[in-house]
């Protein structure tokens, strides 16, 4: 029991963390473009598949981790500038366009790689004793690559010049143009950062799960959930979120089905929301001061790009 | 150095400019009055390309800036310190002017020559712009206008909401800013201070400029002021 226990938490951080980092990806996109990425959960299966084919070709696991993210990005890149760019004032639009992107994606992939489901061998077979049973090293080490590149994306969001210009995009886009900010790149790159967290999520995902061409169906609505949670456009909110519905998730499942235990994390879900509907770790948004009296500016600024003040949302990745 | 000739400006269908034509010199302080309302900010940020000029032209040292990507006329050498101030709330005070430095570092001199006007801005370096009090964003704003060493400044409103003794002091600032050779472009609805630091003043309505002239030419003409102003003298 002990053992079963301490299993489950542990593999609920894990898959928290892996996790974490696909949610983190779309609260970006949807922080600074305000696109609802319906295509998010294709592009960490994108990456999952793309690293299982550069094993294929070159047995090299830690390879695959670093370039089938940065083909993935590369793709980001070519959507961003190819299609979303063309269609960034019509939110309803990008949904059904990026969602379009999603089926066409997964049908490439059955194309291709087929409709069965294949594994990744774990790079480092090691196992550590956990209470009574022996639990594999790659785990532990796939969350701790997790944290080290939530760290590296904290330094760039706050340490960075152009992690600068992100953040004040999304507080106040036209003010930034106003400063000189070029602010379609600043779009640009966000999509191909968040593709490339996405892809980098379905490498480390990858020897955990088995790799198939709609693997990343269900992680698309677990990471609207944990974005929606934790608070559009709260960063560290997305993560302690997704740590924590994997932990209900994973833990629930030793006492129940695991389908019960995923409507436990949903009944949580509705609970914060009903409670705390700004997002489980976001300061409510009506400090007036944040506001500013120039609405004529607000409504200028958003005519042209979303129809909504870009002041009252902001995102923030420290808690504040 | 800036020169708005006839530019048209409009919300969707509706007109807002109407022919604006007006011009800021090398080194000027020129001022810019109207009612609320008859397109004052809509002629600053025709300039700064926010809002597209559909007829007329805007030229800035020789060159047609209407032309260039919004993004690209303030690396021209214009600044904009918008009505309401508009920092970025949840960046510092140090964040929201490092952020103004897009082609390079801040310069420590440029940040020390802020600090001289503005004692404040220096000890709320590391605060949240968004909990500064409305004298403190605005000097903050004007910072982050000064920090990329621009030519022109254009100023909306600097004064709106502060009490008497506040609004005294940010006069005195802008007028010292524009004797160290930066141009100002200053919209303003109190009269009294354009009056007291502005060689130009020109008076709009309805989107166009209405009237053109000295201070003490704007005293003399009280029929002016009277119409255009609903200034009781
Ligand atoms: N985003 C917008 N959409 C539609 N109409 C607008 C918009 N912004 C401003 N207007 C209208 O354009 C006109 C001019 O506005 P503008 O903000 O330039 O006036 P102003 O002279 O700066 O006024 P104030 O002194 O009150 O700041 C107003 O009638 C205003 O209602
Ligand atoms: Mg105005």
């Amino acid at each position: 029991m002990a053992s079963n226990l301490a299993v489950a938490i542990v593999n609920g951080i894990v898959w928290g963390l892996i996790m974490a980092l696909i949610a983190l990806g779309l609260n970006l996109i949807f922080g600074l473009l305000h696109i609802i990425n319906m295509a998010h959960g294709a592009l960490y299966m994108l990456g999952a598949v793309a690293a299982w084919y550069f094993i294929e070709l070159t047995g090299n696991y830690w390879l695959a981790l670093a370039a089938a993210p940065i083909l993935v990005g590369g793709i980001g890149l070519a959507l961003e500038r190819g299609l979303l760019r063309t269609i960034e004032d019509k939110p309803l639009v990008t949904i059904i366009c990026t969602f379009g992107i999603m089926l066409a994606l997964q049908q490439l992939v059955l194309m291709y790689f087929g409709g069965t489901a294949r594994r990744i061998a774990l790079p480092v077979a090691a196992r550590f004793p956990l209470f009574d049973l022996q639990y594999p090293a790659m785990r532990v080490i796939i969350a701790a690559i997790s944290v080290v590149v939530m760290g590296g994306l904290w330094l760039f969001l706050n340490k960075t010049r152009y992690g600068l210009w992100m953040r004040g995009v999304v507080q106040d886009r036209e003010m930034a143009v106003a400063l000189g900010i070029p602010v379609h790149k600043v779009y640009m790159w966000t999509f191909v950062l968040g593709s490339f967290l996405a892809a980098f999520s379905g490498v480390l995902a990858a020897p955990i799960v088995s790799v198939d061409f709609m693997m990343g169906r269900e992680i698309l609505i677990m990471a609207f959930i944990i974005v929606i949670v934790g608070g559009l456009g709260t960063l560290w909110g997305s993560v302690v979120t997704a740590v924590m519905i994997s932990l209900i998730q994973g833990v629930g499942s030793i006492f129940v089905v695991p389908s019960t235990a995923t409507v436990f994390s949903l009944g949580f879900m509705i609970l914060v929301l009903l409670v705390r509907p700004q997002g489980l770790l976001r300061a409510p948004c009506s400090r007036t001061r944040e506001r500013g009296p120039g609405s004529s500016w607000r409504s200028a600024a958003s005519s042209r790009r979303w129809p909504r003040s870009p002041s009252s949302r902001t995102f923030s990745t420290r808690p504040s | 150095m800036l020169i708005l000739k006839d530019v048209d400006c409009f919300y969707g269908k509706g007109q807002v400019l109407n022919g604006t034509s007006l011009e800021v010199g090398e080194g000027e302080l020129v001022g810019l009055v109207g009612r609320n309302g008859v397109g004052k900010t809509t002629t600053l940020k025709a300039v700064m390309g926010l809002i597209p000029a559909k007829n007329g032209s805007v030229r800035f040292c020789g060159r047609n800036i209407a032309e260039l990507p919004p993004y690209q006329v303030p690396r021209m050498g214009i600044s904009y310190v918008p009505q309401g101030r508009h920092l970025f709330p949840k960046l510092t005070v140090r964040e929201n002017l490092e952020i103004a430095c897009v082609e390079g570092k801040a310069d420590s001199a440029r940040m020390e020559e802020i600090f001289g006007y503005f004692p404040r801005v220096k000890e709320r370096l590391t605060q949240k712009a968004g909990t500064l009090s409305g004298g403190e964003q605005q000097m903050v704003a004007i910072g982050r206008a000064l920090i990329a060493s621009p030519r022109l400044i254009l100023l909306d409103e600097p004064t709106e909401g502060l009490m008497p003794l506040l609004v005294q002091s940010i006069a005195e600032s802008v007028k010292a800013i524009n004797e160290k050779g930066t141009s100002i472009l200053l919209v303003e609805q109190n009269l009294k201070i354009l009056k007291e630091i502005c060689r130009r003043i020109y008076i709009m309505e309805k989107g166009a400029i209405v009237y053109e002239g000295t201070s003490s030419e704007i005293d003399a003409a009280m029929d002016v002021q009277e119409r255009y102003l609903s200034v009781k003298v």
